[in-house]
């Protein structure tokens, strides 16, 4: 057992180095080449072009602006959900469980797409609405700016943000705001005092991990801001590639090279805080319950407010794009639409070659990937939980840090390793990038489910009578079940919807569906989108399902 | 069936550090009898029952479990734990959560592929022995602690091995149940007649389980014996210390005689009811247990291991009163009858019998 311990080891470090290591070397390598295929002799143009180019520094700002307002209003509303949630009697607490579980449902993609057909300028149904009813003039309001693109980016990563500052208010001691109480401080004075500061290392965190996501987002910067000629660091970097004549991947990188940048540093900070947190957590006692404050006659207004995020959140989007797919053109809904209604937008999808290719591919990318993926990390989790070395130490760093990666950066990276290769342009490139940048969401929930099975359940296996196999077989396989189906479930519905990293490696041939809704998006087919943005949710869905079945199956006995 | 284990040692290396986790270990496991390692966390007791079941290898010496070597250093032998055909209890259990009791009780029959009958028949027995009769289809997680440790014993017990293991089993109960399930093992190892190797650092349990006790300390074994000579006869200061509580005054062999030996001590002469080999003017430590202080309040006799002090503390624990006495400068702690009429500060006469005075050599 030690010999194919010590055998396992470093092959994974090869493997795993190679996936996140690869592209950050490919990407310096093309910062400083001539041109894609042929490095060529050593350059420094590319960096000079990118960063003199005048309108970067716009660019840069409009960045900022977006990054830092999206984590201003996610983090905002994760503090006001999660301190209704942990501290008051609000009522319908499941909701706040649903709320956390969004990112599994709606693609980003198909949430900015929605947000598109509500409020864009020229026929967005409020817009509609307005004029008609109110006979207001032109748009009344405009999704296509930096505010349509913070709100929309801020409901998208409220969920992450919530995740991180929900627990810390849960393990708040309450003491600390009792003993500021009879200090003779006022409510408001104690929220300022007391909660916010011991809260701020969480409170840091959430931005600090939003401002990573917003950073590396491209659903929304492609959707909303590129059609309002508003550009940041991700749809600068796409512009270079993928539009105009001359595609230029050494700039791409170099750009690239600033946004690694950026998610690296960010992606430390966000580590030194949650460490922080976790010095300032002050509860252990056994059976402790923070104490309930009453919302009395606000309880009901309170949670409309909450019904509302969760309905904007989830039901909306859906029904947005269901209505969408089955009227001809975009319309208010009125007895008019509803007597046009047919089905000849799903038709078209399904007539449509590169749409069921694309379906194909992703659902192929979903599936295979996912399993891939899992076997993987199924070998990484059990190498960092139970040799721990000091080599299966340095396997855990390697295998989060992608984890910081934006999936466009990542993408162009790869693109400049598969060009040399004959994956480039096949669904192969695809397969390992998606592994590659979406290890850590297979990883997090296997290395939970080990560090769960205590040594002892596999030891007394092996004193009663069973070899290494059985005890894999009886006792740590079934055992992992859970962590296994959560896992794959995860990277299956990220593979599904995958849109950054895939606008730079797919090509004619290997479309996913992202991209061809992308690709609706900017042809303006928006009831064909909605039809395959339905299939799209229809299938993210049914794998969750499906996975869901198949862990209740095989943990039956649990 | 009889353990040996000759000459074992093991080493853990972490941070640089060397740390010896066994040092020379020879012991011989007496067969069909309740056998307990004791002493304080990490020194051993654990490695030594790991290294017996297989689940940590020695870097030397030799370990045979009835006539079969199932560690051989120089022979280079390693019989792996699945096929040594022992039982053990961990302290957490290790009761499977995914699987209900049968599964769990049935794995050893199961591992070695017994007919279905047989096992059903075979657990069926076991848990009808540790009383938990209809409990097959309960899921293992919705045991309580109690129940979990007996479906625990079931389990080491179904396949009938000549050796059972524990490795502190009872410390996760609380005090009342562990009380009541340290009887019953006691009964269950008693009525199986099966050599059973128990680790634990409660001196009590282990005064009360075992046939014979070996005390541990930094990897060694430094003394071995029942429980009684463990507990009045101990010679060494640290066995003294670890097995109960016990007053330890320095002094020096003033004369051996043919009733005993008799001490100047820190407190004044006292009488030994033991001979020791040791030469007038050795220095010895005497070790009175508080158990055995007499107080004798209201005579005001001279005699024979009769002192004098005041009573420095007294603090009412519910059964006992348990206190101090300084006399001259030397502080001993007493346990008496809580009906005793005593107050703090009071001068009091206190009186040992010389058998209850044992001699530690230094």
């Amino acid at each position: 057992m030690q010999k194919t311990r010590t055998a396992l080891t470093p092959g994974l470090i090869a493997i795993v180095g190679f996936l996140t290591v690869c592209p950050v070397v490919m990407l310096i390598l093309g910062s400083f080449s001539e041109g894609l295929g042929t490095f060529g002799t050593f350059t420094l143009d590319k960096y000079v072009q990118a960063y003199t180019d005048p309108a970067f520094a716009e660019i840069l700002v409009s960045t900022v602006i977006f990054t830092l307002g999206s984590a201003l209003v996610a983090t905002g509303l994760a503090l006001f959900l999660a301190y209704l949630n942990t501290r008051t009697n609000i009522p319908f607490k499941f909701m706040f469980g649903v709320i956390s579980l969004i990112p599994m449902m709606v693609p980003h993609i198909l949430f900015a797409v929605s947000w598109v057909l509500l409020l864009n300028p020229s026929n967005g149904m409020i817009n509609l609405f307005l004029r008609q009813v109110f006979g207001w003039e032109g748009a009344a309001l405009n999704i296509y700016t930096l505010k349509g693109m913070i709100l929309v980016e801020g409901l998208l990563d409220l969920p992450i943000a919530y995740l991180v500052i929900a627990p810390a208010m849960a393990a708040f001691d309450v003491s600390l705001e009792e003993s500021s109480r009879v200090s003779g401080a006022s409510n408001g004075r104690t929220l300022f005092r007391v909660t916010l500061p011991v809260l701020r290392p969480a409170i840091l965190a959430a931005m600090t991990l939003v401002i990573v996501r917003s950073l590396a987002s491209f659903a929304v910067p492609s959707v909303i801001g590129m059609p309002g000629q508003i550009y940041v660091l991700a749809t600068h970097i796409y512009r270079i590639i993928a539009t105009g004549y001359a595609t230029d991947y050494g700039m791409a990188a170099a750009v690239g090279m600033s946004a690694l940048a950026a998610s690296i540093t960010l992606i430390v900070l966000y580590r030194r805080l949650t460490r922080e947190g976790e010095k300032y957590v002050t509860v252990s006692s056994r059976g402790y319950r923070p104490s309930v404050i009453d919302l009395k006659g606000a309880r009901y207004p309170l949670f409309g407010i909450v019904a509302l995020i969760s309905f904007v959140l989830i039901v909306l989007p859906v029904i947005v794009l269901f209505y969408t797919s089955l009227v001809p053109y975009v319309m208010t809904p009125s007895a008019k639409a509803f007597a046009m209604m047919s089905w000849r937008h799903w038709l078209a999808v399904l007539k449509d070659p590169v749409s069921l290719l694309a379906l194909k591919n992703s659902l192929y990318l979903g599936i295979g990937g996912a399993t891939l993926g899992m076997i993987l990390s199924f070998f990484v989790a059990y190498v960092i939980v139970k040799v721990r070395t000091k080599a299966s130490g340095f396997l855990e760093s390697l295998s989060f840090l992608s984890f910081s990666f934006p999936g466009i950066v990542v993408g162009i990276g790869f693109m400049w390793f598969f060009v040399q290769t004959p994956l480039y342009s096949t669904i192969w490139a695809l397969l390992i990038g998606y592994i590659a940048t979406y290890l850590p969401y297979g990883l997090r929930p296997l290395t939970s489910a080990f560090v769960q099975i205590h040594g002892n359940l596999e030891e007394s296996s092996r004193v009663c009578g069973g070899g290494p196999l059985y005890t894999m077989r009886r006792i740590v396989l079934p055992l992992l079940v859970p962590g296994i189906a959560s896992g794959w479930i995860l990277m299956a519905t990220m593979f599904v919807r995958e849109l950054s990293l895939s606008v730079v490696l797919s090509r004619p041939g290997t479309e996913v569906l992202a991209v061809q809704i992308l690709r609706f998006a900017e042809d303006g087919l928006w009831g064909r989108l909605s039809a395959l943005g339905i299939i799209m949710i229809f299938i993210s869905t049914a794998l969750v399902v499906l996975a869901n079945a198949i862990a209740k199956k095989f943990s039956k006995r649990y | 069936m009889e353990i040996r284990v000759r000459n074992v040692s093991k080493n853990y290396y972490s941070d640089g550090k060397t740390i010896e986790a066994l040092a020379d270990v020879d012991l011989v496991i007496p067969s069909n009898r309740i056998f307990t390692l004791l002493g304080p966390s990490g020194c051993g007791k654990t490695t030594l029952l790991r290294c017996i079941v297989g689940l940590e290898s020695p870097d030397t010496g030799e370990i045979a479990i009835g006539d079969e070597v199932v560690f051989s250093a120089e022979r280079g032998i390693f019989v792996p734990p699945e096929k040594r055909a022992l039982g053990m209890v961990f302290q957490t259990y290790a009761i499977w959560p995914h699987m209900n009791v049968f599964d769990n009780v049935a794995y050893p029959l199961q591992a070695r592929n017994d007919s279905k009958d047989e096992i059903v028949r075979k657990v069926a027995k076991a848990l009808h022995f540790v009383q938990l009769d209809g409990f097959e289809k309960r899921p293992a997680t919705k045991l309580s602690g109690g129940q979990q440790q007996r479906v625990a014993l079931a389990r080491a017990l179904v396949a009938e091995p000549k050796v059972i293991l524990f490795d502190e089993p009872l410390s996760n109960l609380d005090a009342k149940l562990r009380e009541e399930t340290r009887k019953e093992l006691r009964r269950f190892l008693t009525e199986l007649k099966i050599t059973a190797v128990y680790v634990t650092h409660d001196q009590i349990e282990a005064l009360a389980l075992s046939d014979t006790i070996a005390v541990m300390r930094n990897g060694r074994i430094v003394e071995m014996g029942t429980p009684r000579e463990i507990y009045f006869d101990s010679d060494r200061q640290f066995v003294a210390d670890f097995i109960g509580h016990a007053n330890f005054i320095p002094g020096k062999v003033a004369a051996v005689g043919e009733a005993g030996t008799r001490i100047d001590s820190a407190i004044g002469p006292i009488a030994c009811g033991r001979k020791i080999g040791a030469a007038p003017g050795t220095a010895v430590t005497v070790c009175i247990r508080p158990e055995f202080i007499r107080v004798l309040k209201e005579s005001r006799r001279d005699g024979e291991n009769v002192f004098r002090g005041k009573v420095e503390s007294l603090v009412f624990v519910g059964d006992a009163y348990e206190g101090e006495i300084r006399v001259g400068e030397t502080l001993l702690i007493f346990r008496i009858e809580p009906t005793t009429a005593v107050r703090e500060g009071e001068e009091i006469a206190l009186h040992f019998d010389p058998l209850h005075c044992s001699i530690l050599m230094n």
